[in-house]
């Protein structure tokens, strides 16, 4: 399976809603805690286990999220540590690149996320504990969403319901946010520790999954939020990204700082169904292609790029 | 307009060009052994954790302020050069193409840095074709690295990486955000430490005020209580099922009770609280940690136990992480770094340094010296020492220096008050340090807050504590001035009529250097009782000390008026009209009717300051210390209004009591280099400067003065020294 080598410490990587073959990688420099940054769009060949980058984009501070656009095949926005979120388009040359930069946030920006369903507007997560929504078409940010008491660190917009999301934050709450209300609709303090990361269930709009410091995953119900749905238990260390199957209702993917990536089936007693090892440093993303059903990627501090099917091993070339 | 200003004028004391990368001792030892550079120059002292390295207005505003040049107040503002440098390596850095990037990077990849015998000598100066960000690189993998086996970081000595304020920044705040992350398994104090290990290396001053601690249950819980508390919103938006479920369910619940019951359901009844007490508990030690000396105490001790550490350590793929190697190598002291090298040691690495770097023992050693066998006691002995040696000396511009002399008797007055608690004053360094830390910051932060009103912290995690105030007063006598701070304001926050708590919240602050926030909380506390005499004797004292006469003679009017002896002496239709003589008449009324209260000689020193009538003010603290001789903050005050009245060798006398009384008393140690700067004894001056700095870098005027004195005595090779606020060679130059 194809590995892609990246010269800074992975960050994310995110499958293009397009193109079943393309990636974007967020990168940094020295982990993130200073130097430049770099997006790489790397696609895989037709033809055997090859990755080939199709353009790469540099930043001043390093990248820690990259979002695909939902409208547009060659625009993603990317969230660096400077607190800019960056607009490229792949269709341009570097040089016109990035086609905006949106400088709100007080610090670090440190995720992101489309709106899948109204598919013009996306949502950025920072470290000045707020949450700011966007859309292409104004310089400014629509709103600011300003509730938590920590870095935020991680959003994610609803499937079904287009201006519902959910943010998770180091104030170990997940707060659930309807952007047409002035304020969060909904706290759930989902951990005893921070919260690094939450994903809404594709198939069920109410199940929403949580990754924490704490190396658990919980399983919520939006509905009845008193105990978790399930616990998964496994991790070594904290878990750092979770992402739902947009194919199978039951599955998850996580990635920890104990260097695996893990595939969950929540509704099952042995919740544990896959865990790979490939990485040799920490692994920091992780992502489910949404048109093939079953192809994952994984990036880590190893700065390396894995992206393979669901069952094979990552290494396997 | 401050006494100090009138006085100083602040020119005496503006000294451009001093820089501020202070240290602590581990980066003071790092600064010794790389040697200094101007590219160090004109970095910003510790930024709060607002926005990146744009410095803030109000730090211009404070250069430009003679507040600043308040002698002897170790705890001044940040005297701030343009950051325009920035940092050249960096930048340039940044500024390379994407092929500069990646021979950077091949560079790295081939020849790593753990690699003893692979690293060439790169350059001194940083330069863009990467040997510096190679090392940092490196040492940023160790750092990560060493949560795989919670392996403690060693602190290193690092060539000089020319790294800019904004980069510091970065490194501190992200590095303890995600160390809370990596390692999530270790203790709040292994955290810290390993922060603390790495930021020491690259000389980055930590601060608790960056993005520290995780915030706890707590702040969750008060969002449950506001939520519980805040309007319910409209069910709106029909379509949308289960958002509009949840907001009627939330009518439904939404009595405040609620999330008492469904947490106590979750986490039992007590839960919480004992909860908090952990937390608090690793709060507190997490500041001990914190100190300057602690910390490198504390890592030499987590070196030693590192291979212990190492060898229970199974997971074979932790074991083969090329930087775990590499760190453990450091520690074991097979490998050590130098000059940009890093090279195999030949014996062990504290010998290593000895020979490289002789002056002496090792910096460890030193260190353990000074701590282990140099008690308290042994400092007196020292300055006895030094005494004898001192002669008097007049001056004629120093005394006009002297008068730069002016003491801070808000903080003085705190520090008596609390005394009746804080027992003997024998606080270790640590906290002192930290206290240091906070109230520079609090002092920044709040600099724009209007007079009178005052202003709560953003993040204050004592919200929700079941009993703030006893939290604040353990606090406070602890010495943790700035988490007594925290825990005062969510006090008067939950409290708001709670004299008390406004009150030992304005003396924490008064002692913590902080006379706006000191004066904003008194008047609080005064509104909820108008009749406490602590708090209108607080109140005259801080407006004295701020020069505002009439304000501070209402106060001390108000304390005679309600003290239960002296009430009588005031005459009620005199408050309209409160001339000086008038009260000091009444005053020394009072002091006549009971010559045995030090209070009222206090109270008519702090007068004679406010009309510099310094000859009876230094009679009336007299008369005070015979009556309180153990009041450490008196004989300071006595030193300051001495060196005022152009009696700098008295009080030199006066410091030193003060000193045999507090030995950490870092401004006492700061006022008695201004002292012997004043009689010409520069040399002199000097040592004092460097005690004081030593036990607080942070001490931005006590820089100015030392850059000062070394001018004075033509010390120019020491300068750059002082420029780059390199402590270690300081100290090594002008020990005391």
């Amino acid at each position: 399976m194809p590995v892609f080598k990246t010269p800074f410490n992975g960050y994310s990587v995110r499958f293009s809603p397009f193109y079943e073959s393309r990636l974007a990688v967020a990168t940094a420099q020295n982990f993130g805690i200073l130097g430049n940054g770099r997006v790489h769009v790397i696609d895989l060949a037709p033809t055997g286990p090859v990755i080939n980058e199709l353009i790469a984009f540099d930043t001043a501070d390093g990248v820690y999220d990259v979002a695909w656009s939902e409208s547009h095949d060659s625009v993603l926005v990317a969230a660096v540590a400077d607190g800019s979120i960056k607009v490229y388009d792949t269709a341009l040359p570097p040089q016109s690149n990035p086609v905006r930069s949106l400088k709100e946030h007080a610090r670090e920006v440190h995720g992101l996320d489309y709106n899948p369903t109204r598919r013009d507007s996306f949502l950025s997560a920072s470290w000045d504990d707020s949450v700011k929504l966007w859309t292409l078409d104004r310089p400014a940010s629509l709103r600011t969403f300003r509730e938590h008491a920590y870095c935020v660190y991680s959003v994610a917009w609803n499937p079904k319901h287009a201006d519902v999301f959910a943010s998770a934050s180091g104030d170990c709450t997940v707060r659930i946010w309807d952007v047409r209300e002035p304020g969060s609709t909904m706290i759930i303090p989902g951990h005893e520790h921070e919260i690094l990361s939450c994903d809404w269930n594709k198939y069920d709009e109410c199940l929403i999954a949580t990754a924490s410091v704490d190396k658990s995953i919980k399983i919520w119900d939006v509905r009845n939020y008193r105990v978790p749905v399930s616990v998964l238990n496994g991790h070594g260390y904290a878990v750092r990204k979770i992402k739902f199957s947009p194919h199978r209702r039951n599955l998850l993917v996580s990635c920890s700082y104990d260097m695996t990536v893990c595939l969950w089936d929540f509704m099952v007693e042995d919740a544990l169904v896959g865990r790979y090892d490939h990485h040799t440093e920490f692994a920091v993303g992780v992502d489910l292609s949404v048109l093939v059903d079953g192809l994952m990627a994984s990036t880590g501090w190893d700065e390396l790029v894995y992206v393979w099917q669901q069952g094979m091993d990552p290494r396997a070339s | 307009m401050s006494m100090r200003e009138l006085v100083t004028g602040g020119a005496a004391c503006a000294v451009p060009g001093s820089s501020s990368s202070s240290s602590n001792p581990l980066g003071a030892l790092a600064n010794a052994l790389i040697g200094s550079s101007s590219k160090t120059q004109g970095v910003l002292k510790e930024i709060p954790n607002a926005t990146a390295a744009s410095p803030h207005p109000q730090f211009y505003s404070h250069a430009a302020d003679p507040v600043a040049a308040l002698p002897g107040s170790e705890l001044d503002r940040p005297f701030l050069q343009s950051n325009a440098q920035g940092s050249d390596f960096i930048r340039g850095f940044r500024a390379a193409d994407a092929n500069g990037f990646a021979d950077a990077w091949e560079e790295i990849q081939r020849q790593p840095p753990f690699d003893p015998l692979a690293a060439p000598a790169p350059p001194i100066q940083p330069t863009l074709d990467g040997p510096p960000q190679r090392v940092l690189s490196s040492f940023l993998h160790s750092f990560v690295d060493s949560s795989r086996s919670g392996v403690p970081l060693h602190p290193t000595p690092l060539p000089l990486l020319g790294l800019s304020q904004g980069d510091k920044q970065c490194i501190r705040d992200r590095s303890s955000i995600m160390a809370r992350h990596i390692f999530a398994d270790r203790s709040e104090e292994f955290i810290n430490a390993q922060v603390n290990a790495l930021l020491s290396s690259l000389e980055i001053e930590n601060d608790i005020h960056a993005r520290g601690p995780m915030p706890g249950r707590f702040r969750e819980l008060e969002d449950y209580w506001n939520e519980s508390q805040g309007v319910m919103k409209p069910g709106a938006h029909a379509a949308d099922g289960w958002v509009t479920e949840f907001s009627q369910n939330r009518i439904h619940h939404g009595d405040p009770d609620t999330w008492a019951h469904s947490f106590e359901q979750q986490h039992g009844a007590g839960g919480w609280a004992s909860e908090f007490e952990q937390e608090q508990a690793q709060l507190t030690s997490v500041d001990q940690m914190r100190g300057g000396n602690m910390q490198s105490l504390a890592a030499i001790q987590q070196t030693r136990m590192l291979a212990h550490t190492l060898s229970q350590n199974g997971d074979p793929k932790f074991q083969n992480s090329k930087f775990l190697q590499f760190v453990s190598k450091m520690s074991r002291g097979e490998l050590i770094i130098d000059d940009n090298q890093v090279k195999p040691a030949s014996e062990n690495w504290a010998t290593e340094y000895q020979q490289q770097y002789n002056r002496g023992a090792s910096w460890a050693d030193e260190f353990a010296q000074n701590e282990v066998f140099r008690g308290p006691d042994q400092w007196a002995n020292e300055f006895g020492a030094e005494r004898l040696q001192q002669e008097s000396v007049d001056d004629q511009w120093v005394n006009e220096f002297s008068k730069l002399h002016v003491d801070d008797w808000a903080e003085e007055f705190g520090r008596q008050v609390g005394e009746g608690t804080l027992g003997d004053g024998s606080s270790d360094w640590a906290n002192s340090y930290d206290e240091f830390l906070n109230e520079q910051i609090a002092a920044k932060q709040r600099s724009d807050a209007s007079r009178g009103v005052y202003v709560f912290s953003d993040m204050n995690p004592y919200v929700g504590h079941p009993n703030p105030l006893k939290e604040g007063q353990e606090l406070f006598r602890k010495g943790l001035l700035s988490e007594a701070v925290l825990a005062l304001e969510a006090e008067v926050m939950k409290n708001p009529e709670n004299a008390e708590g406004w009150r030992l919240l304005g003396i924490t602050h008064a002692e913590n250097d902080d006379d706006q926030q000191a004066i904003a909380a008194m008047m609080r506390a005064q509104e909820a009782d108008p009749t406490n005499l602590e708090v209108l004797l607080a109140l005259g004292v801080s407006h004295t000390n701020e020069l505002e006469q009439s304000a501070a003679l209402k106060y001390l009017y108000g304390w005679l008026r309600h003290h239960p002896k002296y009430g009588t002496l005031a005459p009620p239709e005199l408050a309209d009209s409160l001339y000086y003589a008038d009260v000091a008449r009444l005053f020394n009324e009072a002091a006549q009717m009971s010559p045995e209260d030090a209070d009222v000689h206090i109270v008519l020193g702090v007068l004679y300051n406010l009309s510099r009538e310094y000859d009876k003010a230094i009679a009336s603290f007299q008369t005070a210390l015979k009556l309180k001789p153990n009041d450490y903050s008196l004989w300071n005050k006595l030193g300051a209004t001495q060196a005022n009245s152009v009696q700098s060798a008295d009080a030199i006398l006066a410091y030193q009591q003060a000193l045999d009384l507090k030995p950490n008393y870092v401004r006492a140690w700061a006022n008695m280099g201004i002292s012997y700067a004043n009689q010409g004894m520069y040399e002199e001056s000097i040592r004092y400067y460097v005690r004081a700095l030593a036990m607080n870098p942070k001490a931005d005027n006590a820089w100015q003065y030392l850059r000062i004195s070394l001018s004075c005595v033509s010390r120019n090779d020491m300068v750059e020294a002082c420029d780059s606020r390199n402590l270690e060679v300081l100290q090594k130059e002008f020990p005391l």
